[in-house]
């Protein structure tokens, strides 16, 4: 059989498998192990294990279960209620404040931490109900929350991002700073978005009444700025030494980690509960992802073996005469469609071995050294827009489970398209202009 | 009338169950030893001389905390599934579906244990004479610490056991929701 055919077989055979709903960890590493017996008989039994060994020495893995650990102190122990009030002060007054300040409360809540949960867990749990009471539309509500969220992982700290520094082997303090520009003007499209919108209708999102206002004292509105000093305290703490290249980026992590859980004491509020659910998640969450990772590597290393990556750049750029930027663009677009259907660790595992090797090969006018930190980022925007688009999305189902009854699945799902487009359109006008990413790490690292 | 399952598989998952349950709350608690020697490693660069032995310990550590944790995460089912026509089936459905396929796991498990224990007699130096197996010369990392490398194999290779027979408590407890019982 050609490895092409091998290739395709390996992809139908896992994507159906998966269809089946059993764990993904156990689909990818089953097709994997059997491929490399099929194949290369049984000295390949022991690629499955050569990949742990592999995963054992990639070093910033360290830094996953920190960060997990991180996002879920913060958000058990109710640290980001403080920042709440304080946008809800100071921007509450406006039409459409309540979201954009929302909006500005994720961005902070994605400089502390490197996932999306505990912005969902966050805003769902303090922003939602208080947008809901103040006669906010449920739809406006849970997709600022959604797509707000999001921006975890583009904005640093960013677990994906390390993820995706192992595949590519680029260097994760340079994809983090790559992130923060796109992030920042993702962050701003929302909120112009937002501010259009309430704008036209001020019944979607209607300002604080009068009287409200009127009992809320300068004294107090000054008073709530204390609260923005904590986010900016733990992102100086970990990313300052990290960036000076003084502690590694798993020393940075476990920094992190201290300053949080200090905080958190400082206020009280690091109580048994908060400590045993932090604690039992993290290991949940690492497991699944590592086990995930391990499979992967698996399937990466037989994936290799078969040569399959020059077969497709073959296929694509000398027998179907496409330019590198349609082939680009037509990969993005398998990928947004493929981000329907699976979560962004399953896509890392299909995008690695194929994707990542195609786009080093391609001749877009970027430097070598830059192509794949410029691609970190648009495969990070669309591990954000995967989040939210039905049917699978992590967001969606996370808040199924976090919002009220009174809104439904349809709500949700309808909530997300106009965030979704701003998404699609922040991922064009990077491709169009790398500038917007690279710009960043360019002035920090010259070389 | 149905009978009830088998004394024997009935015992089999709680067992196991349980033992993967302990297993699995120690190695939650193993992410704070590897905070601890990574504050240790930040500590030691700033102050001291660096030691040498953190990043590995570090590393070996985070090899413990998920694959012993891998089991107890099962039990949580904080494994993702793509749910998208699963989670719309009846619990019956679901557990005949699941009952099927839980074996990819198995399947992979086993060869997982394969290799680790071939690794592991290398690690070992495993050599098998008249009095039965002998162990020759330990493998060490080729690092300035030079550890030996067989404790985290083993570790491994009980992981992956651990991981299996949690797959088959799966599949028990599968058959159990079948036939509509509870174990």
């Amino acid at each position: 059989m050609p490895q092409e055919m091998i290739a395709v077989l390996m992809f139908s055979t896992m994507l159906l498998l998966m269809m089946t709903g059993q764990r993904v960890f156990g689909i990818i590493g089953f097709v994997a192990v059997v491929a490399s017996i099929a194949l290369w008989g049984t000295g390949g039994h022991t690629m499955g294990f050569s990949a742990s060994m592999k995963l054992m020495k990639w070093y910033p893995l360290l830094s996953l279960p920190m960060f997990v650990y991180m996002g879920y102190v913060m958000s058990e122990s109710r640290l980001a209620e403080d920042l709440y009030k304080m946008f809800h002060v100071w921007f509450g007054p406006v039409p459409g404040g309540l979201a954009i300040g929302t909006i500005l409360l994720m961005v902070l809540i994605s400089a502390m931490n490197g996932l999306s949960v505990a912005g969902m867990a966050i805003g769902s749990t303090i922003a939602l109900p208080e947008l809901l009471k103040r006669g906010y539309d449920k739809q406006m509500v849970t997709g600022t929350i959604q797509a707000g969220s999001s921006l975890g992982i583009l904005i640093p700290p960013s677990v994906v991002l390390v993820l995706y520094a192992m595949i590519a082997r680029a260097p994760v303090s340079e994809l983090w700073l790559a992130g923060v520009m796109p992030g920042l003007l993702m962050a701003a499209f929302f909120i112009a978005y937002i501010g259009v919108r309430s704008a036209l209708n001020p019944r979607l999102a209607p300002p604080l009444s009068a009287e409200e206002r009127a009992s809320i004292s300068w004294a107090d509105r000054i008073s709530t700025l204390r609260a923005g000093i904590l986010p900016l305290l733990i992102f100086a703490a970990m990313m300052i030494p990290f960036i000076y290249g003084w502690t590694s980026l798993v020393e940075s992590s476990v920094i992190g980690v201290a300053t949080t859980v200090v905080a958190a004491v400082l206020k009280g509020r690091f109580t048994w509960s908060v400590f045993e659910i932090s604690t039992r998640n993290t290991l949940g969450i690492s497991c699944m992802f590592m086990w995930i990772i391990l499979a992967a590597l698996a399937f990466g290393a037989v994936f290799d073996g078969l040569g399959a990556v020059k077969a497709i750049d073959s296929l694509f750029t000398e027998q179907l005469g496409f330019g590198p930027w349609t082939i680009l663009i037509l990969m993005q677009l398998s990928f947004l469609i493929m981000g329907m259907f699976l979560d962004d660790t399953a896509m890392l595992v299909i995008v690695a071995p194929l994707y990542v090797p195609l786009v080093a090969r391609l001749d877009l006018g970027i430097p070598a050294d830059q192509v794949l930190i410029w691609y970190g980022v648009l495969y990070t925007i669309t591990c954000q827009i995967a989040y939210l688009t039905p049917p699978f999305g992590y967001n969606l189902f996370l808040m199924r489970a976090f919002a009220p009854p009174e809104i439904t699945m349809g709500d949700i799902y309808k909530s997300v398209t106009p965030f979704v487009l701003v998404m699609a359109g922040t991922l064009v006008l990077i491709m169009a202009f790398p500038e917007i990413a690279l710009w960043l790490p360019n002035t920090i690292y010259p070389d | 009338m149905t009978h009830a399952l088998p004394r024997p598989l009935i015992v089999f998952v709680r067992l196991v169950d349980r033992m993967n349950y302990g297993v699995g709350r120690f190695a939650m608690y193993l992410l704070f030893a590897l905070m601890a020697v990574l504050m240790w490693s930040s500590i030691s660069k700033a102050f001291f001389n660096p030691s040498l032995w953190t990043l590995e310990m570090a590393q070996f550590l985070m090899v413990a905390y998920y694959i012993l944790g891998g089991p107890y995460a099962m039990q949580m089912e904080a494994h993702v599934r793509m749910d998208l026509f699963y989670a719309r089936q009846s619990p019956k459905r679901r557990a005949v579906w699941d009952g099927f396929t839980v074996f990819v796991v198995v399947f992979y498990m086993a060869v997982l244990i394969w290799g680790a224990a071939e690794s592991l007699g290398y690690s070992l130096g495993l050599t098998w004479g008249e009095a039965g197996p002998q162990i020759g010369r330990l493998e060490r990392s080729p690092t300035a610490w030079r550890p030996y490398l067989w404790p985290i194999k083993l570790v491994m290779l009980i992981g992956f056991t651990l991981m299996l027979l949690q797959a088959l408590s799966a599949f028990i407890r599968d058959i159990a929701t079948i036939r509509g019982e509870t174990i």
